[in-house]
């Protein structure tokens, strides 16, 4: 019964002969580190034996390969960070690099690493004014504030009546709404395309913003939010005979203010990026959205385009996120953190 | 005991919303379902008064369509591509990350930085950055003025110039360049995910494993990897997801003829098809495609979650 | 394998609120004897857990010397120390099964250490036969109690034959039935392996009960060192008084005058050859007997019986605490009549402490 147990037991660690194979592969890789733990640990090996003068060296030995080893491993690790680092920031810098230059500059056949011919600020008013860019500003700013807010009202409603108010049907209708999250947007484009045809909101601010307004993702992250705040609270407001929007304002929202402010800045950059419903939608110059009017008035690139004039246009349209950002990075990267979804 | 002031209370709450729900989501659900098995279903058409069969035609036609094969093959490439290096690279980098003091969080700032990006702003950098810029492509009398940073780069290090995005330019060399592009964009919410994963990991696996004498091939494969693996399959699931729906980036880089000048469309996918059907007024088909990228997804998700429930269990 | 300790000293550079550094271990010299159980004892932030640290080598001292046998080790790593770890929450793999996780140091082995399969497998029955979970060897930790986690962690860590077996806090994830029948284990266990073992724990109970020599801290101090029978008996300072013991020893203010030990207005014992000075007192519960002419005079509040033992919850006015508690064999209590408590004092059982300095005053010497 042992022996069959025991053969049990090598089938379980199967795995370890994979774990050899990899490890030598990075023998290959990194042959002197390799070397030296194993004569390290061919020295340790015979301790009991040695000498005590022997042992005393071998452990100064052991020791002094220990720090030049994880010395060499910090190294590494920094050298291999930065590089990726400076890959990630490259096509920022090669953006306002780009933007800096006259067009003559840019075609020079070597490329010049920092604008030579003088910093052309020119091309940002330039951009500013080819693109649009003023109008487009407007257009999206307006958008992204007006659906914020009245997206917040509508998702703060709903958070809590699924978190604080009981009604027949409730973890159905919830789960139900959860269940809509799995299905890709570009289904629903197809009829409300033609819905909102039909409304006749074809190129007004409306169908940039109504559409949009319910996501339950965001009433989810809310409603979670909610039922972290004790129930005795809610109780406590009711005998003390505060209504129920008073309620919210002075203690719920207060609470879940954080949140509130991920799901805002989520929602602008949503609308700082939206591409494909507005094209769609509102192509038309009067309400077209950032995105589109960026990609609209460079879309020829084998032409003669004027580079420089289109990455000036493409940094002013990064900075305002840029900016966001760097002062709000913190809500940012929690709100990301929970939802993966990009904008 | 529910009262039933609370009952309508709450259903005057949960209103707008649901009211926005029925008309922009629960309908289209129906509706898309009902158009795709409507053969040649279209909105223009059906205003005129013209009836539809019923039947699946829609979806028999999308999967004949040359187009739509195409679509297919370069979304699936391109995810496939994507997903397993921006993964590894991610990984990788949290783990270097995780395990620095000095400059930790000022590396950890700048690798979240392509996440607040458009990515049809930064898609034009790109497009720069590998854009010849000259004319004659291909012929006797080609004139270069320049080659792009990248092909500046690759001559400097005594390497040919390829021809990444310009009319004339191979199909590779196009997938390469937006698989770059993606992996650069995909990178900050990996990361992100993976470096709070790695955070949140107890410390004292890794003073256990120290005192055995692990090396560090082995606490990465044999201790990192699997306690972190719930993160990894949500971000392997998250990254399929996103790389199924891939569309801008490829206007980004390459406008919305999505393909190079002399091979528009060559670089379409799914979601590009489906809106391309769109615009035609071909509702029908693009139900039925529509159905078909919600089926793949699905599928994909479903299995690799039971694959990880297999592997991922503690 | 003995362990020497010689002026071990752990500095945390700027680790507190304001600012500046903490001494968490302060020139710590002890020498460990081979084979022997040894517990490291003091309240939580004493500094015993990183003792125990540095001795593993997972944290360098800031000054002193580690000496396994004749071996300075001080900058080795853990891994070429040939120490077993067992941490406080076990650091169990979640994701491999008990064999699984017993192998896992076996196959970091390298060189002439390097183990075959087979070998491996024997090893690892070995060991979980010594803790008794060899039963059990196909589950995940999560599959197994408390206790079973805990023997399974001490497998593990005896895998590999240490040569010193280190145990973090290694009871107090246990409830209380398992923590009585685990440190029997561990006494069991090191017994049987004859393993030099060294563990940290803040309950004095458990020290006392097992070790074959605890080390007292305090602020990163060591305040004494011995037989748990000798510390308790013969305390070096107030502090050891008052944490060895349950229930605790009773604190008093008092004086010496006359070469006779006073509280408030009762001479409860003599103290030849001390000098008169203000003093604290300690009384240890068992050192109270019930008797008529007694000299302590005790206002009785509360009787509660244990069953073999009676212990009398009464006051003093010299008393620090609002209570003292005296135990009293169950056969006397009737000798105590009405709500005043007369009590002599054993000699063995008072012992007096300098007001400043908190250190022992030695009767009659």
């Amino acid at each position: 019964m042992k022996k069959k147990e025991l053969e049990e037991k090598e089938v379980q660690i199967e795995e370890t002969p994979v774990v050899e194979e990899i490890k030598e592969e990075m023998v290959q890789d990194e042959p002197d580190m390799i070397k030296e733990e194993k004569e390290r640990s061919s020295r340790v090996a015979p301790v009991v034996m040695a000498s005590e003068e022997e042992q005393n060296k071998d452990m100064a030995k052991i020791v002094s390969a220990q720090k030049v080893l994880k010395v060499v491993f910090k190294v590494l690790v920094y050298l291999f960070l930065c590089v990726m680092a400076l890959a990630v920031l490259f096509p920022f810098y090669w953006m306002i690099n780009s933007s800096l230059k006259t067009l003559a500059e840019y075609k020079r056949p070597v490329p010049t690493f920092f604008p030579a011919e003088g910093i052309q600020w020119g091309n940002y008013a330039e951009a500013f004014t080819a693109a649009n860019l003023g109008t487009l500003f407007i257009n999206t700013v307006f958008v992204g504030i007006v659906s914020t807010i009245l997206s917040l009202v509508i998702t703060v409603l709903s958070a809590f009546a699924f978190a604080r108010l009981d009604f027949k049907g409730k973890n159905i209708l919830f789960a139900a709404l959860l269940a809509t999250m799995m299905i890709p947007g570009e289904l629903f484009t197809i009829t409300n395309y033609t819905t909102v045809t039909n409304l006749g909101w074809l190129s007004t601010y409306v169908v940039l913003i109504v559409p949009f307004l319910v996501s339950v993702f965001y009433i989810y992250l809310l409603r979670q939010n909610f039922l972290q705040i004790p129930n005795e609270l809610y109780l406590a407001a009711k005998v003390d005979g505060t209504s129920d929007i008073k309620y919210l304002w002075k203690v719920m929202i207060p609470l879940a203010l954080p949140t509130l402010i991920s799901i805002t800045i989520l929602k602008m950059m949503g609308a700082w990026n939206s591409y494909i419903w507005p094209r769609l939608v509102a192509n038309d110059t009067a309400h077209s959205m950032i995105t589109n009017g960026l990609r609209n008035a460079f879309t020829d690139t084998t032409g003669d385009v004027n580079y420089p004039v289109q990455m000036a246009a493409v940094a002013l349209v990064s900075l305002p996120l840029f900016l966001v950002f760097i002062f709000l990075r913190k809500y940012i990267m929690k709100g990301v953190s929970r939802s993966g979804l990009k904008g | 005991m529910v009262d039933n002031k609370q009952q309508w209370k709450a259903w005057l709450y949960l209103a707008p919303a649901l009211v926005l729900l029925l008309i922009f989501t629960v309908w289209p659900i129906i509706n898309t379902v009902r158009m795709s098995l409507l053969e040649n279903y279209s909105g223009l058409r059906a205003a005129a008064g013209e009836t539809f069969k019923f039947g699946f035609n829609n979806f028999i036609q999308v999967v004949k369509y040359k187009q739509f094969v195409q679509c297919l093959i370069n979304t699936i490439l391109l995810t496939v591509l994507t997903v397993p290096i921006s993964t590894l690279l991610a990984l990788v980098i949290s783990v270097c990350l995780n395990s620095i003091k000095f400059l930790s969080r000022f590396l950890q700032t700048i690798f979240f930085l392509p996440y607040v990006t458009n990515s049809i702003a930064i898609g034009m950098v790109f497009a720069a950055m590998f854009n010849i810029v000259g004319s004659f492509f291909g012929t006797q009398n080609e004139i270069i003025t320049t080659a792009g940073i990248i092909n500046n780069v690759i001559e400097f290090f005594g390497g040919h110039r390829i021809n990444w995005i310009n009319a004339g330019s191979t199909y590779a060399a196009n997938i390469a360049v937006m698989t770059i592009y993606i992996v650069w964009n995909a990178l900050p919410f990996k990361i992100l995910i993976l470096l709070g994963g790695l955070q949140s990991v107890n410390k004292q696996y890794y003073d256990a494993a120290k005192v055995d004498g692990t090396s560090r091939w082995r606490v990465f494969w044999r201790i990192t990897v699997p306690l972190l693996s719930p993160m990894i399959i949500y971000v392997v699931i998250t990254g399929f997801i996103g790389g199924f729906k891939e569309y801008s980036s490829i206007v980004g880089i390459f406008g919305e003829t999505m393909g190079p000048a002399d091979a528009s469309g060559r670089l379409n996918t799914m979601v590009g098809f489906i809106y391309d059907a769109l615009k035609t007024n071909k509702q029908g088909r693009a139900s039925a495609a529509a159905l078909i990228l919600f089926g793949i997804i699905l599928v994909v998700t479903l299995v690799q979650l039971r694959w990880s429930k297999k592997r991922v269990h503690y | 394998m003995k362990v020497t300790l010689e002026n071990l000293t752990k500095i945390f550079p700027n680790k507190n609120k304001s600012g500046s550094e903490v001494i968490a271990v302060n020139d710590f010299t002890y020498e460990i004897p081979s084979g022997k159980l040894i517990g490291l004892l003091g309240p939580s932030g004493c500094g015993k857990s990183t003792s125990l640290y540095m001795i593993s080598g997972l944290q360098k001292p800031s000054s002193g010397k580690i000496y396994f046998g004749d071996n300075d080790v001080t900058e080795l790593s853990p891994e070429h120390r040939k120490i077993g770890l067992v941490f406080q929450n076990y650091a169990l793999y979640p994701h491999m099964t008990v064999m699984q996780n017993i192998l896992f140091p076996l196959q970091n082995l390298k060189g002439e250490d390097k183990l075959t399969k087979d070998q491996m497998i024997e090893r690892a029955y070995e060991v979980a036969k010594i803790v008794q979970i060899d039963e059990f060897m196909d589950r995940k930790p999560s599959e197994l109690s408390g206790g079973q986690q805990q023997r399974v962690a001490i497998a593990r860590a005896l895998a590999k034959y240490p040569e010193v077996l280190l145990l973090d806090e290694p009871l107090s994830n246990l409830d209380a039935r398992l923590r009585l029948q685990t440190r029997e284990e561990i006494k069991r266990i090191q017994t049987q392996t004859g393993i030099t073992t060294i563990f940290v724990t803040h309950d004095q109970e458990e020290a006392m009960s097992i070790s074959d020599e605890i080390v007292v801290m305090k602020l990163g101090v060591i305040q004494q060192t011995g037989k748990p029978q000798e510390v308790y008996d013969n305390p070096a300072n107030l502090f050891v008084a008052k944490f060895l013991g349950t229930p605790p020893i009773n604190v008093f203010e008092g004086k010496v005058e006359g070469g006779k030990v006073i509280i408030g207005s009762d001479t409860v014992a003599d103290a030849a050859g001390v000098a008169d000075q203000e003093v604290w007192i300690g009384i240890r519960p068992e050192g109270f007997i019930l008797d008529s002419k007694g000299t302590m005079n005790c206002e009785v509040q509360n009787v509660e019986v244990m069953g073999r033992d009676v212990s009398i919850v009464s006051k003093h006015e010299g008393s620090v605490n609002p209570t003292i508690r005296s135990i009293i064999d169950a056969d006397f209590i009737s000798k105590l009549k009405g709500t005043e408590a007369k009590f002599t004092i054993k000699k063995n059982k008072i012992f007096i402490f300098n007001k400043e300095t908190e250190e022992r005053i030695r009767i009659g010497e």
